[in-house]
């Protein structure tokens, strides 16, 4: 190891060398000087690291874009083209899309800023240095906001690209719509940021709990009448067009309330676009005042809040401790009491025929962190929850859905749509369950188990469920577009292939590219071998959705020629074998080889 | 100083911290022992302004941790058994960054790291990142951080966790010498020769309340056993744990 000169250790000049300066820069210029380093560091560590994977990644970044593009751009000018309708529609879709986005950020916002505010250990190690808590919650506030927003800006910037190419606005129209969103994002950055403190200071009082229940209750029941189907018939569709058309334009007229951020950001970019810069610069001048307004707060009054906020979460003992009668009947159930009979649902698995005491153990072990780690259900809750309720508005939908064409078209997309809700679900899960293992080694490896065995333990209990759910989703979407059984056949068992290959593509990958010093899954799943895995994944599914789209044996999309269908569905089986079965292979030769 | 004015702090119905008092002086060694539970991590976790007590004050060599913060917080320093460090930056770095946060200019920390570097036998990891570095080293560089700044008080949680037993040793004689010239330490620790070998003073917490302080010879006296600490503290955590029973029995 080369020794540092003697004299001087810390004398060599870096990012934090201030020898020049003749003062000292204050804790959050501080803060942000290091935090920017950290994020340097990594991400050029990462190009060092895997030039294959830098290459990856900025592929992925720029296919993703310019497919993007073009289908926005495509689907924009068709909109936009309709006879009379096209401007309406345009507006409408601009601000409904706004709005959702805003609703979107908004929960973001509110996930992140809780984790980054209160479960964070830099946190924890700035609170006791002579940092006030308002520089504290300031840096906290802006990484916050920036870790919420980048997925919108990554999302939005190709449409509005491809708007304003649409609507052949100036060139200042881009650099306007960026300054535009950059105050957009901060709005709904200090309302997820408020509610987290609020939350985090009051969760455990019994009228916080009954305020954010009854107003979670009263959303989705305003939602649920709001957004009621409307029932149009067929003479409707074919005389009374725009009747129709603006029945359902006042289910989105909630967008254009105009106290709403993505109001005054919609109108402003509509209206830069369409060439009235007076009117969009109000709105723009709105968006600011608000910003300097609550940023303002947020970056001057939001310390001592933010300090009882992180005390509270830290002396908080049970959320349901103000309601005494759930207290006592959970101390009855016992957590404390010495019990040591088998749970329900390990004498339900030692039910199961077959199935080996320490395999049965395996299986109860990973099932119960599932259900206790509250992120791992909520995704896939809100993943393939979000799936069902659009399967099952569906049958509004295919009623009037009278060309076969489209009936296939949206059953592909339907299975596509599943097969990637899967894909995050396998990546994100399956894929850093054996680097987490690693962590567990002492006690699964060593046990007379086998590693290969717990490999092939972990992919078949991950495809059972990924069958069940995705399963039952491709057969609610065949039921709802009233697909025959020979189709429902046909995609059902096109998902089970599907499903088995990704559970055996992320199992697999997961095994050659463990990270055994990680504990936490999503920088497990952020290395080499994660993004691989998404990368395949994605690209397995859109090639496994087209070859069999291709291939259908049902005419619908064009002329049925046995020849093709056969070379499609002999593809996709290679392909899957390919993707599924090789990675499994080379993990079962790995783990040998980590056992011996 | 170190002053903790009838300490309290409630879980909901549990009292982790309950009505604990205690003036560590300018100087002394403090060592603070107890079971597991005992409340020595919520008691450090309200000294170091982590955590509000439900009563009480802490005070910092006279500022209240909670309405003086700032002044409290400038003139502590607190290491924890498993201390934050930021992972891509390299030990100057970090050290640069944390002497700064004190508004310690560049010669001061130069001159001040210079000595505390060296003698932690850092110096031929001070450009590699954090993240490649092993516990012990993580830990070395954590405590030289921590002292940069010359504080009047020392907190320390399990301190010689990953440290092998020459770097436990430098960081023995560090703080002892640190006591001597005025600074007060604070250890919580399980390693009861630690307390044995360093401590002016010896506290045991037991469900909550400091149940003793003395020095070790008073401990002793108290327990009535002669020989190791060990036995002193099995005896007065015993005991404790049985006067709490019959307390209850009675209650």
């Amino acid at each position: 190891m080369p020794a540092e000169p003697e004299s001087a250790p810390l004398a060599a000049p870096g990012m934090l060398a201030t020898a020049a300066e003749p003062s000292i820069p204050g804790p959050f210029r501080l803060l942000l000087q290091v935090n920017l380093l950290q994020v340097w560091r990594k991400v050029s560590g990462l190009r060092q690291q895997s030039p294959l994977l830098t290459v990856l990644i900025g592929l992925f970044l720029i296919g993703y874009a310019a497919l993007a593009f073009t289908l926005f751009h495509k689907g924009l000018r068709f909109a936009g083209g309709f006879p009379g309708l096209g401007p309406v529609l345009l507006e409408r879709m601009l601000f409904l899309l706004f709005a959702c986005l805003f609703a979107l950020l908004l929960l973001s916002n509110l996930i992140i800023s809780y984790t980054n505010l209160f479960r964070n250990r830099e946190v924890f190690f700035l609170l006791p240095q002579p940092v006030p808590p308002q520089v504290i919650f300031r840096w906290k506030f802006l990484e916050s906001t920036l870790l919420a927003s980048w997925a919108f800006l990554f999302l939005i910037a190709p449409l509005l690209s491809a708007y304003g190419l649409t609507r052949e606005a100036a060139w200042h129209f881009y650099p306007a719509t960026a300054v535009f969103i950059a105050l957009f994002i901060v709005l709904p950055a200090v309302a997820g940021a408020w509610v987290a403190v609020a939350t985090a200071r009051f969760l455990d009082r019994r009228t916080f709990q009954v305020a954010a229940l009854s107003v979670a209750a009263a959303l989705v029941g305003i939602s649920l009448f709001y957004f009621r189907p409307d029932a149009v018939t067929d003479e409707e569709l074919e005389t009374r067009v725009l009747v129709v058309l603006d029945r359902l334009l006042v289910k989105t007229r909630f967008a254009q309330y105009p106290l709403l951020p993505s109001y005054w950001l919609s109108a402003g970019v509509q209206g830069w676009a369409d060439g009235a810069r007076t009117a969009a610069m109000f709105f723009g001048a709105v968006l600011l005042s608000h910003v300097l307004f609550f940023g303002g707060l947020m970056f001057t009054r939001m310390g001592d809040f933010f300090y009882a906020g992180v005390s509270a979460v830290q002396s908080r003992a049970s959320l349901l401790g103000r309601w005494g009668w759930l207290g006592k009947a959970w101390r009855r159930r016992g957590p404390d009491r010495w019990d040591l009979r088998p749970g329900f649902g390990e004498r339900l698995l030692g039910r199961v025929p077959g199935l080996p005491a320490d395999v049965r153990a395996l299986i109860l072990k990973d099932a119960r962190m599932f259900w206790r780690d509250t992120t791992q259900w909520g995704q896939t809750l809100v993943l393939f929850g979000l799936l069902t309720v659009y399967f099952m508005n569906l049958r509004h939908f295919s009623q009037q859905l009278t060309n076969p064409f489209w009936i296939v078209i949206v059953s592909y997309l339907n299975l596509g749509a599943c097969s990637l809700n899967l894909a995050t679900l396998t990546t994100r899960f399956v894929y850093p369950q054996f680097s987490l293992e690693g962590k567990r080694l002492w006690i699964v490896g060593m046990a007379p188990l086998g590693l290969p065995r717990v490999m092939l333990t972990k992919f078949a209990m991950t495809t059972t469920v990924s069958l069940a759910l995705t399963g039952s989703l491709i057969l609610l979407s065949c039921r709802m577009l009233q697909l025959g059984w020979d189709r429902t056949l046909y995609h059902t068992l096109s998902v089970v292939v599907m499903a088995f290959t990704l559970n055996g593509l992320a199992t697999g990958t997961g095994v050659l590219y463990p990270n055994l010093k990680e504990d936490n899954p999503g920088r497990i799943v952020s290395g080499f071998g994660g993004t691989f895995c998404l990368v395949l994944s994605f690209l397995y599914i859109v090639a496994s959705v087209l070859l069999l789209a291709v291939g259908s044996p049902w005419a619908g999309t064009g002329q049925v020629r046995p020849g093709l269908t056969i070379a499609c569905w002999l593809s996709f089986a290679l392909l899957s074998a390919l993707l599924g079965w090789l990675p499994m292979q080379l993990a079962r030769q790995r783990v040998r080889v980590f056992e011996t | 100083m170190i002053e903790l004015l009838n300490l309290v702090k409630r879980f909901g119905d549990l009292v982790a911290v309950n009505d604990v008092s205690l003036v560590v002086p300018r100087g002394e060694f403090f060592a603070l022992l107890g079971p597991n539970a005992a409340g020595k991590t919520t008691t450090i976790r309200m000294l170091t302004g982590l955590i509000r007590p439900s009563a009480g004050t802490a005070r910092i060599a006279g500022f209240d941790v909670q309405t003086e913060p700032l002044e409290a917080r400038r003139r502590l320093a607190y290491v924890p058994d498993f201390p934050f460090l930021y992972d891509k930056l390299t030990p100057r770095e970090f050290l640069r960054f944390t002497g700064q946060l004190f508004r310690m200019d560049d010669p001061t920390i130069e001159a001040r790291a210079r000595e505390l570097v060296h003698r932690f036998n850092l110096v031929p990891y001070l450009s590699k990142t954090i993240d490649g570095l092993s516990h012990g080293t993580k830990q070395r560089v954590a405590i030289v951080s921590a002292l940069l700044h010359d504080p009047e008080v020392f907190v320390l949680d399990e301190p010689m966790v990953g440290l092998d037993p020459h770097h436990a040793r430098v960081l023995k004689d560090t703080l002892r010498e640190r006591a001597t010239r005025g600074m007060t330490v604070l250890v919580s620790t399980h390693q009861l020769s630690i307390a044995e070998e360093m401590a002016d003073r010896i506290g045991i917490m037991a469900e909550g309340r400091l149940a003793v302080v003395g020095t070790r010879e008073e401990l002793r006296q108290r327990s009535g056993t002669s020989g190791a600490l060990e036995q002193t503290f099995l005896a007065l955590t015993e005991h404790e744990a049985n006067f709490r029973e019959e307390a209850e029995h009675a209650g």
